[in-house]
């Protein structure tokens, strides 16, 4: 065993990675002041589906979301909403598709550090995603509701009757957003979950999540069945977020006006029990 | 009163309804954690030794930057790393190397763990051999042993019974620490169980299966916790 | 022809110089003791010429040959290093026993790594650990430990366990055996066993080198006695003439205050 031979690797190792650690550092200034320009010019200048069509698969990022992407009891396969369409999405491209489970907070750089290449999981269209985001044409009509528990319901079904109330919201989410807006004392919570579970336990008066998610989560038969949701705040739609400047978006604009055309959509959508008024077309 | 008796009744039907569902869910992450547990264990024991000789050196260059590495390495979240591992390869140079699947995350998870866990074992691989008295060294010296002899044959033994203690204490830390893996998505146990929450396996809004992961930490430390102990016990035949 | 000679031995820490031109003889069979304060420069001498430190200039020779050369500009490597540390044995002032070995693997442990190296050790390889085994109960049984061979050090008395040392340092048998100070790590009741042990070595004419503060002892047991005083050897002569009639001032100085 050469000691100083091992410790001289071991030092040559280590400069590399301390370079490189500060390359990180200098590359991401970069990035941070000229953010809008590089991140939309950078992947524009090769095509995202050529990169999808190289590699042989589209990776969605997703999270566990009935109805839009979940796992049937016993199954290990992703079903839903978003996951049947994302699915004929690949299949369309001529490539495999990967669902991951991602965290939310970070989907961001999920996407801009290529271990997905879309998020495709009921994501409210919002500026912030905008800015952050390519995303698709909305295909999908959602809105913020109210979640109280259901022997109070009456008490409280339009959003001035709740002012009054604690309210739980998503940190981060459009339910956040909407209560703000109304002037709502919100707490701020890590999950929709959460923000039911706060109801639920009385530690808050009242929520606001997705109709969607409300629709599917709470009320006879789940695990919420003594909550139930009152007034809708706002509308709102939802996208599918591609990296900034991809190419993805249009093939999937083409994509979804196709099978809206065909009428497969709307047979999805009834298949997990969404309303195909929602759809938009 | 029979209102609360039929509550609880129901509760625990619905409990038990869950629970098969559920533990199949956990053993899953479960198994998860023990992955990440015992690659990192094997990685950084090794690894540990190299960095603790690096830190040891006389030359001063390596035993600068060594030091150096491990402070940065010892002195940030392992949090932060794990982001920094997983995200940046794909941000900056826009090469994903891991991949988005499971497998890409766990193999970011394991290289995360490894090095920080590495830089901390390596000062306390750095402590036990550094109280070894010379006069070990001296001695193997003497009787013509080679240096490599008389470190595996005199001095490592004895390093490995001052270091257990120690030891012990940072490998029951591990087990807890998988846990940080999840902020890359790694779906280990309390990931399993923080799903029931939000809706999985049509199950939605049930806070138990997070808890309940508790009971595998406390079975994985417990069974850790006996093995070290036995292992100081075997070691007491001398002292040092 | 000795069979060791020093030779204008030199050895510097940094600017200090411990050991200021340090040249002496031993003949085989001989027991030379190294007498002096502390600071005196003795133990480093001890510690120069079983290699535990370098010298900085000087010569030492082993049956005439030169086993270190501070003229030589050829750096010996860590094996020939190991081929001449081999002609010595070394006794420490804190034993330095292997906590983790029983008392007749302390002994076997070096003997064994050794006969590794030999060619024949496949071939033979139990007929030689026997050999080994039986070397090292002999050695442990002269030294009065046959009921303890399967004691660990820390189940041992002080002096039973610088017993094991003197038996690890003889099992590769060395040409001359160098103590550093044995008994200055015991209890006053412990040092007779280690005195005795080391007068009855002197008698079977085991070449021997003592670094001590025994002064009776090393009349008693040595032929030759040097008195070392600051890096330098002030004084040296037949063991029994130097210290019952010192020449020099600083040697009777010694003898006074060791006698005190």
């Amino acid at each position: 065993m050469n000691k100083k031979l091992i410790a001289l690797l071991l030092a040559a190792v280590m400069v590399i990675a301390c370079f490189a650690l500060a390359a990180c550092g200098n590359k991401t200034d970069d990035t941070a002041t000229t953010d809008a320009a590089n991140t939309s010019d950078a992947p524009a200048a090769e095509s995202d589906l050529a990169y999808i069509q190289s590699k042989g698969k589209l990776v969605v990022g997703i999270t566990d979301f009935a109805p839009m992407d979940f796992k049937e009891e016993g199954s290990e396969e992703w079903v839903g909403f978003d996951a049947d369409l994302a699915k004929a999405f690949a299949n369309s491209l001529g490539v495999e598709v990967e669902f991951t489970e991602i965290d939310w907070d970070n989907k961001i750089l999920e996407l801009d550090g290529k271990s997905i290449d879309c998020v495709w999981n009921g994501m409210t269209i919002t500026d912030e995603v905008k800015s952050a985001m390519s995303v698709s044409d909305p295909y999908c009509k959602n809105a913020q509701v109210i979640v109280v528990p259901a022997d109070k319901a009456a008490d409280y079904q339009t959003a001035e009757a709740c002012k009054d109330l604690q309210f739980a919201v998503e940190a981060g989410s459009a339910g956040q957003d909407v209560a703000e807006e109304n002037g709502f004392s919100v707490t701020e919570v890590k999950d929709q979950a959460t923000a039911l579970q706060e109801v639920a336990a009385g530690t808050s008066d009242a929520a606001i999540i997705d109709l969607l998610m409300a629709g599917a989560m709470i009320g006879e038969g789940t695990g919420f069945s003594s909550l139930t949701y009152t007034a809708s705040l706002n509308s709102e739609e939802y996208g599918v977020g591609f990296r900034k400047g991809s190419d993805l978006v249009t093939a999937f604009n083409t994509f979804f006006d196709s099978e809206v055309a065909l009428g497969s959509v709307d047979k999805i959508a009834e298949q997990y029990g969404i309303s195909t008024d929602t759809i938009i077309k | 009163m029979q209102d609360f008796f039929q509550n609880l009744s129901q509760q625990f039907e619905t409990f038990f309804t869950q629970f098969p569902v559920v533990f199949q869910s956990l053993n899953v992450g479960f198994l998860q954690t023990l992955k990440l547990f015992c690659t990192t264990l094997l990685g950084a024991l090794p690894l540990g030794l190299v960095i603790s000789f690096g830190s040891m050196s006389k030359m001063k260059v390596v035993n600068k930057i060594t030091r150096l590495f491990v402070w940065i390495v010892r002195g940030s979240p392992l949090m932060l790393q794990l982001l920094i591992i997983y995200y940046f390869p794909g941000l900056v140079w826009h090469k994903p190397i891991w991949g988005g699947g499971e497998d890409g995350r766990f193999l970011a998870a394991t290289v995360s763990f490894i090095i920080n866990y590495a830089c901390y074992f390596s000062e306390i691989f750095r402590g036990g051999i550094q109280s070894i008295p010379i006069g070990q060294y001296e001695a193997g010296q003497v009787l013509g042993l080679t240096k490599t002899q008389t470190f595996f044959r005199v001095v490592l033994l004895q390093v490995i019974k001052r270091i257990v203690p120690p030891m012990s204490n940072e490998i029951i830390t591990l087990v807890k620490d998988t846990s940080l893996a999840r902020i890359i998505a790694l779906q280990e146990i309390i990931w399993a169980g923080q799903a029931f929450m939000k809706g999985s396996h049509g199950i939605s809004g049930a806070i138990w299966p997070m808890f309940f992961t508790m009971v595998y930490y406390l079975f994985a430390s417990g069974i850790l916790t006996v093995l070290l102990g036995r292992l100081e016990k075997k070691l007491d035949f001398f002292k040092v | 022809m000795a069979i060791l000679e020093v030779r204008n031995l030199h050895k510097s820490f940094g600017k200090h110089e411990v050991l200021k031109g340090i040249s002496f003889s031993l003949e085989k069979g001989n027991v030379l003791s190294i007498i002096g304060s502390s600071g005196s420069g003795k133990t480093t001498l001890l510690r120069c010429i079983t290699f535990l430190e370098t010298a900085t200039s000087g010569k030492i020779l082993v049956d005439g040959d030169a086993i270190f050369d501070g003229e030589s500009t050829v750096k010996p490597n860590a094996k020939m290093r190991r081929e001449k540390q081999l002609n010595f044995g070394l006794v420490f002032q804190q034993f330095n026993l292997f906590p983790q070995y029983n008392v007749l693997n302390n002994v076997t442990l070096a003997p064994r790594l050794r006969a590794k190296e030999r060619e024949d050790y496949k071939q033979n390889k139990k007929q030689i650990l026997a050999e080994i085994d039986a070397k090292a109960r002999t050695l442990l049984e002269k030294m009065g430990l046959s009921d303890k061979l399967d004691f660990y050090p820390c189940q041992l008395s002080g002096g039973q366990q610088q017993r094991v040392s003197i038996a690890r340092a003889m099992a590769l048998e060395p040409k001359i055996l160098f103590f550093d100070e044995p008994t200055s790590a015991l209890d006053p009741e412990l040092t007779g066993e280690i005195l005795k042990v080391i007068r009855e070595l002197a008698d079977e004419h085991m070449t021997m080198v003592i670094v001590t503060h025994e002064m009776t002892f090393a009349k008693e047991v040595s032929d030759y006695i040097v008195f070392m005083d600051g890096g330098v050897i002030a004084e040296e002569g037949a063991a029994k003439e130097l210290i019952e009639h010192p020449k020099t001032e600083r040697l009777q100085a010694f003898l006074s205050k060791i006698s005190d």
